[in-house]
């Protein structure tokens, strides 16, 4: 589902792709069994779980550009806008639309299993691979 | 008193939303109950992990479903 909203700029991951050549982090915010399923395959990522993430958002530099990235779009555009209402630039944060879902549809690089991917495809908002610590969706 | 329930929606949001309703009935404490489902106004709060609780513009439970007990407990306080 779209989500209409104007704190957050947000970005496909085609323009990700350009981000990331020019030195943008790719932050995901996906809990732990997510991202040990199946990666974002590149060069520099970090990786910091929506459950963790109110008390371990200072681990991320004020002054990089950071593409904020989930399964679907939804949990990173709450953990971008989280970061713009505690000072970080609007202008170097964005969320990445449609999350690695869209990632993958575009054959973009990753690292493990896409059989979850096609599995998940097919589930409701909340489905994210029975994770229990990220709350809903 | 000025309760929300901010959550996109799901299933976990409507039990909160419901539960709050319980609680209310419950005890009887005079309450507005507002459920928040816009993502923007949602942001506003710095809401990461829903559905979110939120008593007097005070979070008083984040990223899980409150039951009626807790509720009642918090509404009473």
């Amino acid at each position: 589902m779209e989500q209409v909203q104007s704190l957050v700029n947000e970005i496909c991951p085609t323009s990700t792709q350009a981000w990331v050549k020019r030195g943008a982090i790719l932050v995901d915010v996906r809990e732990q069994n997510e991202v040990d399923q199946l990666a974002f395959d590149v060069p520099a990522i970090i990786h910091i779980p929506l459950s963790e993430f109110e008390i371990r958002y200072k681990e991320l530099a004020m002054d990089k550009e950071l593409v904020l990235v989930c399964r679907s779009g939804s949990r990173s555009l709450r953990a971008a806008g989280f970061l713009i209402n505690h000072g970080f630039d609007p202008v170097k944060v964005v969320n990445m639309k449609h999350g690695i879902l869209r990632w993958v549809q575009r054959g973009f690089p990753t690292k493990g299993d896409l059989s979850g991917i096609v599995d998940m495809n097919t589930g409701g908002c909340c489905d994210h691979g029975g994770n229990k610590g990220s709350g809903c969706c | 008193m000025n309760i929300k329930v901010l959550g996109p929606g799901c299933a976990k949001c409507k039990t909160t939303y419901n539960n709050v309703l319980e609680a209310i009935r419950q005890t009887g404490v005079e309450a507005q109950v507002e459920k928040i489902e816009d993502i923007e106004e949602m942001m506003k709060y710095n809401v990461l992990t829903t559905p979110v609780l939120m008593i007097d513009e005070v979070a008083r439970i984040k990223g899980r479903v409150a039951d009626v007990k807790e509720i009642r407990e918090l509404l009473t306080q």
